[in-house]
């Protein structure tokens, strides 16, 4: 028994006789005070002149900590980093980050409470503390309770506490020593313990790594990669003559190239341009008519373009009084089936295209011979 | 007034220690291994059928469009809404000071941890891929991607695993003196377990400040937890469009149902550890019949929400709504309807009689009602409004495989397994806490253990006054 006394410990019988002795002995510069008890016993903190804890002060700064950074992040991340645009809403739509935000400030609350109440502010765990050897303690978690005086000098007195605390009504006392102190670890076991940590380290890595990497490509988890496909320039086992595509059905009409029955200018002029006459259509049809008809036909359908005498034809004048009085129907005949050196323009344009170059021609015509009243 | 006792177990501090503690240092008896083995088969049945489904793909089930979400979901948004019950009871009533919630908190509160861990798994195999699951969290890739944190399912990864760590946390730290408790009663190996899962508890004045505080920060940010989460979970369908999801009465409508199932549970496994444990004066009627009385407030609630939802739809004008509302009772699956109305809002309402709710055979069987009834609910919920939405070209049935059914069952086999395997290993009733509240646990002077002032002195009976016997929790003690 010649380890340092640690404290001397008076066992009371219930909790109204230790408030009582706890009150008669604080600040009576006998040593540091300290209870132990099964449960919490109110009072006893004021009793013992503990300070009151600060961990709700810790637990808000945390929180609200908590709350910024989720909202920080979220918005970094959705906003800023990596831009989602979600029902066309705008990025940083804070209202949406709000039941992150209040998740995260309970969870940094709650971490704050737990580590900072058991690991800070308690200092455990204290596996090695020498209240944990004293022959008391199974009676203190159990029902008995306890006021210790603890040695803070060398000068500390046990038989005297002792006293002092068998007089403050203490049922029976002990002299609680620290633990004999550890033998020094020796060298080796200090170096196996490190590589056996590195050895650890090496192993924890190269497991995530596995997991992460490694794992997803082995079957079964790569089935989702050997999905039957077909590969560039290869012939097809599924479809007739080993096309990579299924044929088109028969009778199948693609959208804007309905079947087109006229031969004849005149059979045409039944057609009717489906096109309202607005400012986009007639952009359209200039951007198309420059693009298609001008070169043959000059910028202003006159019939003046840019073709040599080589060509050996002349393009019509499309200005003149007989095209005026040409249907819509009989132009879009001309487009569709062309007329003696005019080729046809089928192909080239789409059914939109055609009738909105019709209207940028019908608005050439009226250009080349405009009134007053043409201006707006 | 038998009935009318809160607490009839051990009057002393010791005592309980001894019956509560005792238990686990006994070997179990021959039915608890009947019923452990009878979970733990149920469990390996949905293991084997999870790992099929993640060998052979989702395809294992009956899940496809339109009905993409269906057991899997089912079981989440059940099993979630079961650990309500547990949070509720051991923070909610904390604040409130219902101090009849002590004897059955740490009980309720394994429950929540057990029936999250359940839940948790049906997202994860419902991926698909569960292996790469931890594409579900923000973390810097290669690919220079973010989850989109606009979306529902992405606040529910962050509720649900908030809540495990809360749950888990307030649960440990209740359980840190009781285990210290029983490392001073150990010998042995388990000295040295219980010394280090305890932390090296010692119990002093200074650690019991921080401690009691800390305890009373956590079941206050559990209580807004418990709130949020089935809230979050209810987002998850009223944040879409699809007609019988869209609706403002989800949230609350999901957190009572939530904490109808999950006080339903807590009955039935108080009725089993009672029974089989001998804890019958720890856990007595009166704390059953409480129970039971929270379970026929829900109920109603439920009621109100079942009427209040039919009004919404019926309110909106809206085609759609008014079919998917006709499909509720009606449809293909309108049976499914009538189940959870009935089982949740009828067959509790037996609870207005006295005797009902005192009565072992009924609480076992309206809990089990209200269990059934509440899963049915998910099922009309989730499988019922999508078979049939806006485009008819693209209705279509569902039916479930053997593989749903297995996981089903497994997840039941699961949470029992856990709740069996901890009431033989962890003290099943928070010791510490019963102790601080036992008559003449708490010092004479100075204020009560709590916040109620103590109620003043009065003779057992006084002339002119209405005789009432001085229950336990009317004294501060
Ligand atoms: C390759 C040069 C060339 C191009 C390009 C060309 N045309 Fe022509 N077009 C001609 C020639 C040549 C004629 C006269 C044919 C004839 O009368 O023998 C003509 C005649 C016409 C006529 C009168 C047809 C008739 O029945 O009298 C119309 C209308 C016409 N073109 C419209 C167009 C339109 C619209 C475009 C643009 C889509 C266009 N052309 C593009 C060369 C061209």
């Amino acid at each position: 028994m010649g380890e340092r006394v640690f404290a001397v410990l008076g066992v009371f019988a219930g909790p109204d006789a230790l408030l009582d002795a706890a009150s008669k002995l604080e600040g009576r510069g006998v040593g540091k005070l300290e209870a132990y008890t099964p449960y919490p016993v109110h009072g006893l903190g004021e009793a013992l002149a503990l300070r009151r804890s600060p961990l709700a002060g810790m637990v808000m700064v945390m929180g609200t900590l908590g709350t910024a950074a989720a909202f920080l992040f979220q918005w970094w991340m959705n906003a800023y980093d990596y831009p989602i645009v979600v029902g066309g809403k705008p990025l940083a739509s804070w209202q949406a980050f709000v039941p992150i935000m209040f998740e995260v400030t309970v969870l940094f609350s709650a971490f704050t409470a737990w580590l900072g109440a058991v690991f800070l502010l308690c200092r455990l765990p204290g596996l090695w503390h020498p209240m944990l050897s004293s022959s008391s303690m199974p009676k203190l978690t159990r029902d008995r309770f306890a006021l210790s005086i603890e040695s803070q000098g060398r000068d500390f007195d046990a038989e005297a506490t002792r006293e002092a605390l068998r007089d403050a009504g203490a049922l029976e006392t002990e002299v609680v020593r620290f633990p004999p102190a550890p033998k020094p670890a020796s060298l080796t076991l200090l170096l196996g313990l490190a590589g056996a940590g590195a050895l650890a380290c090496v192993v924890a890595g190269l497991a995530t790594y596995w997991t992460i990497k490694v794992f997803p490509t082995l079957p079964p988890m790569s089935r989702m990669l050997q999905q039957p496909r077909l590969g560039a320039q290869r012939s097809s086992s599924v479809f007739a003559g080993s096309a990579g595509f299924a044929p088109v059905a028969e009778g199948t009409v693609a959208r804007g190239r309905l079947p087109y029955p006229f031969k004849t200018p005149e059979e045409a002029a039944v057609l009717g341009n489906p096109l309202p006459r607005t400012k986009a259509v007639l952009a359209e049809g200039k951007r198309r008519f420059d693009t298609v008809c001008r070169v043959c036909h000059g910028p202003l359908a006159d019939g003046k373009g840019t073709l040599t005498k080589a060509y050996g034809a002349s393009p019509a004048d499309l200005r003149t009084r007989r095209y005026q009085a040409f249907p819509d129907g009989s132009v879009y005949h001309a487009i569709m089936s062309g007329k003696n050196a005019m080729p046809s323009f089928a192909k080239a344009l789409t059914e939109d295209e055609r009738w909105s170059i019709i209207h940028y021609l019908r608005a050439l015509q009226r250009a080349a011979d405009a009134k007053d009243s043409d201006l707006p | 007034m038998a009935a009318e006792t809160l607490f009839a177990g051990p009057s002393t501090a010791a005592g309980l220690d001894d019956q509560v503690l005792a238990v686990p240092e006994s070997r179990p008896p021959l039915p608890w291994w009947l019923a452990f083995a009878c979970a733990a088969s149920l469990a390996g049945l949905g293991l084997a059928c999870m790992a099929y489904t993640v060998y052979t793909g989702i395809g294992a089930w009956g899940n496809n469009r339109p009905v993409v979400w269906a057991f899997d979901i089912i079981n989440f948004v059940f099993w979630i809404g079961i650990g309500h019950a547990g949070t509720l009871i051991s923070a909610i009533l904390l604040m409130f000071r219902a101090r009849w919630r002590n004897a059955i908190s740490r009980f309720a509160e394994a429950m929540t941890i057990f029936a999250v861990m359940v839940a948790g798994m049906f997202p994860l195999i419902h991926l698909g891929r569960p292996w790469v699951n931890f594409w579900l969290f923000p973390y810097p890739n290669q690919r220079g991607l973010w989850p989109n944190f606009r979306s529902p399912l992405m606040w529910d990864v962050f509720a649900v695993s908030t809540y495990f760590s809360v749950s888990l946390l307030f649960w440990y730290l209740g359980l840190i003196p009781d285990i210290a408790s029983m490392r001073d009663r150990a010998r042995g190996w388990r000295r040295n377990l219980y010394t280090v899962l305890s932390l090296g508890w010692r119990g002093a004045a200074s650690h019991w400040l921080h401690y009691e505080k800390a305890y009373t920060l956590l079941a206050g940010l559990a209580t807004g937890l418990v709130l949020s989460v089935h809230s979050v979970v209810s987002f998850d369908f009223a944040v879409s469009l699809v007609p019988g999801w869209h609706m403002t009465i989800f949230p609350p409508y999901f957190v009572v149902g939530a904490i109808f199932s999950g006080f339903a549970m807590v009955v039935l496994g108080l009725v089993v550890v009672r029974s089989t444990m001998g804890m019958g004066n720890i856990v007595t009627d009166r704390h059953l019949d409480l129970a039971n009385k929270v379970v026929l407030g829900t109920s109603c609630l439920m009621g109100y929400s079942y009427l209040l939802e039919g009004f919404t739809a019926w309110y909106s004008m809206n085609p759609y709504i008014h079919h998917t509302f006709g499909n509720y009772v009606h449809g293909t699956y309108g049976w499914a309807g009538w189940v959870a109305v009935i089982c949740n809002v009828l067959v509790p309402q037996l609870y207005w009689s006295n005797r009902a709710r005192n009565s072992l055979p009924v609480m076992v069987g309206v809990s089990l009602s209200a269990l059934a009834g509440m899963w049915f609910e998910r099922f009309v919920i989730i499988v019922i409004s999508l078979h049939q939405d806006y485009l008819p070209s693209s209705w279509g049935l569902y039916k479930p495989t053997p593989v749903d059914f297995g996981i089903l069952l497994g997840s039941f086999g699961m949470f029992f397994s856990m709740v069996l395997l901890f009431a033989r290993v962890l003290p099943v009733v928070a010791t510490t806490e019963l102790k601080a509240s036992l008559p003449g646990s708490q010092p004479r002077r100075g204020p009560p253990y709590g916040l109620r002032p103590p109620p003043p002195a009065r003779p057992e009976s006084e002339p002119g006054q209405p005789r009432r016997a001085v229950r336990p929790e009317d004294r501060h003690g």
